[in-house]
């Protein structure tokens, strides 16, 4: 099943067509991975998914809700979250209260005002799960700008997870981390159940041919090629205008 | 937050308590002042620290409590009833001009508030045959909970504190709550909080309202304290110097903005007796405290107490900010 559609997608910023005509099928359980050289549109195309940007033509569908047009706060309401390839974080309260917000965005009581967010039991319950499993855990008192470069990006992931979306869109997780780290996020990912449908923006190719069950190259804001990770990986064109003639690092 | 200072609270009530035994007749009158003053800056402090609204108009909301108790008390003279009508009216005032202001931000914001609160100054200004215009209107509605009219200042006194107590309590839960918590991380960070799925416009409407309505209960009190209201008290002026209070008290704590009122009452009360330069004093103090006191009084006030008691894990202390009610963010363990 099909459970995120774009459709004939547009995006420009004034006189710039960053997008042209992108269309895209992401199914049920699937990890798709966007590639593309920098500038391509990947995470403009992200922000258009999303509503954090609003688009100029197209649809976008997911699990057959269509939600182009509507304000980027819905998305999670149809059980999609995204990360950011920046860190945004709340980086002067500590990694629990970053998992309590994003815990707490998804509950009934989230406008609850006579009662100490910290006696909610599922959200203690929650955020204890998560940062167990990422290993945070023992960073929970840490205000969030001290923690590691590294730290900061899984958390980035993590907040995206706390509202258990059927979808996660992950915009260059590993983004500056150290090659342990790398590997570790890798896991991670790889990790996440089947239940998760992931699009994953990403530029180590090792992670890319590592997770992807299908990938999309993203050339001047168009799509130019979509197909299983070994089409992609023996398509000379690919290599051509992605790595400006060089080799693909894991082929 | 886990070793909440249950202590601080305590202080401040027993604080609040013993007071009447050190003051003079005139003191408790100021100390009512002071009280009142407390509530409606603590209430403009709640969006300019916790949800990054800096308003120059809330003024609008206190004046609009203080006229309301005035005006329906001409006709009707219950002091429940009264209160109730100032936190109505300033609530859907506020209510009103949120919904239409909030999705500006920043200098708009601060422009179009103070836009807001002159039309309601002005208002008050022409009707002069409801409002009495430039030279306001007498208080005829008595304070009475139903055990008879209050005009002893002690009692007064003891209102004021406990609504005061009231007032803070509430604040302390509420920014501890989820709804508060909200409010916290869109000042922090609101795209984030629209990736994790927030509304952020109707978590600030919901902040903005509850605070005008504080700050209308604030007035409605202060219309039984002073007996006597004009336009001034929807005034941009009146506005100005409650940021300024909230600024020299301490941004981002409950407390902080109520200890600036209280300092700025104080000081005013017994400086304008000397000179009428009060407004420059005001601005000097208000530049001095932004340019060296960093957190405002009550961060100073923090870096004494933990420079005496608590010498050991300061730091640590420094960070518990919403525990102690007092925000270190910007200069954090750089004592
Ligand atoms: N908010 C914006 N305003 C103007 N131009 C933008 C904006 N965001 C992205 N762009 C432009 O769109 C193009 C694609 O950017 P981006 O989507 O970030 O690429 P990628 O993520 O593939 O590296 C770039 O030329 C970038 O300068
Ligand atoms: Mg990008």
């Amino acid at each position: 099943m099909t459970l995120l559609k774009v459709e004939h997608l547009s995006k420009s910023f004034k006189a710039l067509n960053v997008l042209k005509d992108v269309s895209l099928e992401v199914r049920e359980g699937e990890r798709h991975v966007v590639i593309g050289p920098n500038g391509a549109g990947k995470t403009t195309l992200f922000n258009c998914i999303t509503g954090t940007l609003p688009i100029n033509q197209g649809t976008v569908t997911v699990n057959n809700t269509q939600i182009s047009g509507l304000p980027a706060y819905t998305a999670v309401g149809v059980g999609m979250s995204r990360t950011f390839q920046k860190n945004n974080l709340f980086g002067s309260l500590t990694v629990e209260e970053n998992l309590h917000l994003a815990i707490n965005a998804c509950k009934p009581y989230r406008f609850n005002f006579f009662k100490p967010i910290n006696k909610f039991t599922d959200v203690l319950e929650e955020t204890e799960h998560l940062l167990k499993e990422w290993n945070l855990w023992d960073r929970r008192d840490r205000v969030v700008n001290e923690l590691s470069y590294g730290e900061q990006r899984l958390l980035e992931v993590l907040l995206a997870l706390a509202s258990k979306p059927k979808i996660l869109l992950l915009d260059e997780p590993t983004s500056g981390m150290s090659p342990a780290e790398t590997i570790q996020t890798t896991k991670l990912i790889q990790s996440m159940p089947r239940s998760i449908t992931l699009l994953v923006i990403e530029h180590d190719m090792e992670v890319v041919f590592s997770i992807a069950d299908r990938i999309t190259v993203l050339h001047h804001g168009e799509v130019f090629l979509s197909g299983a990770p070994e089409e992609i990986k023996g398509d000379e064109r690919v290599k051509e205008i992605y790595f400006g003639g060089g080799t693909l690092k894991h082929a | 937050m886990k070793n909440r200072p249950l202590w601080l609270n305590l202080v401040l009530l027993v604080v609040l308590a013993v007071m009447p035994l050190l003051l003079s007749s005139y003191g408790l009158k100021l100390g009512s002042e002071v009280l009142i003053m407390a509530i409606f800056v603590m209430s403009l402090g709640l969006i300019i620290g916790f949800a990054g609204l800096v308003s120059l108009g809330h003024a609008a909301f206190f004046g609009a409590g203080a006229y309301t108790v005035t005006l329906i008390g001409d006709h009707l003279n219950n002091t429940y009833v009264l209160l109730l009508a100032a936190i109505l009216v300033s609530g859907i005032l506020a209510f009103i001009s949120g919904l239409l202001f909030i999705r500006s931000s920043g200098a708009y914001f601060l422009m179009i508030t103070l836009a807001f609160g002159q039309m309601l100054y002005a208002i008050a200004y022409k009707m002069e045959d409801i409002t009495g215009g430039v030279d306001g209107k007498p208080v005829l509605a008595t304070f009475d909970l139903g055990f008879g009219a209050i005009d002893s200042r002690l009692t007064f006194y003891y209102v004021t504190a406990v609504a005061f107590a009231a007032s803070y309590f509430l604040l302390r839960v509420f920014i501890s709550s989820p709804l508060g918590k909200s409010v916290r991380g869109i000042k922090e960070n609101e795209s984030r909080m629209t990736a994790l799925g927030y509304n952020t416009r109707n978590y600030k409407l919901v902040v903005y309202t509850l605070s005008g309505m504080m700050a209308g209960f604030a007035g409605g009190l202060y219309s039984y304290f002073n007996e006597y209201i004009s336009p001034d008290l929807l005034n941009w002026m009146f506005s100005g110097q409650a940021l300024i209070m909230v600024i020299v008290g301490g941004v981002g704590t409950l407390l902080g903005p109520a200890i600036g009122a209280g300092f700025f009452v104080i000081l005013q009360n017994y400086i304008s007796s000397y000179t009428e330069r009060w407004p420059i004093i005001m601005g000097l103090i208000f530049v001095a405290i932004v340019l060296y006191g960093r957190g405002g009084i009550i961060h100073i006030v923090s870096l004494i107490w933990n420079l005496l008691f608590r010498r050991k894990n300061r730091d640590q202390n420094m960070q518990h900010k919403e525990g102690t009610g007092i925000d270190s963010s910007k200069s954090g363990t750089s004592v």
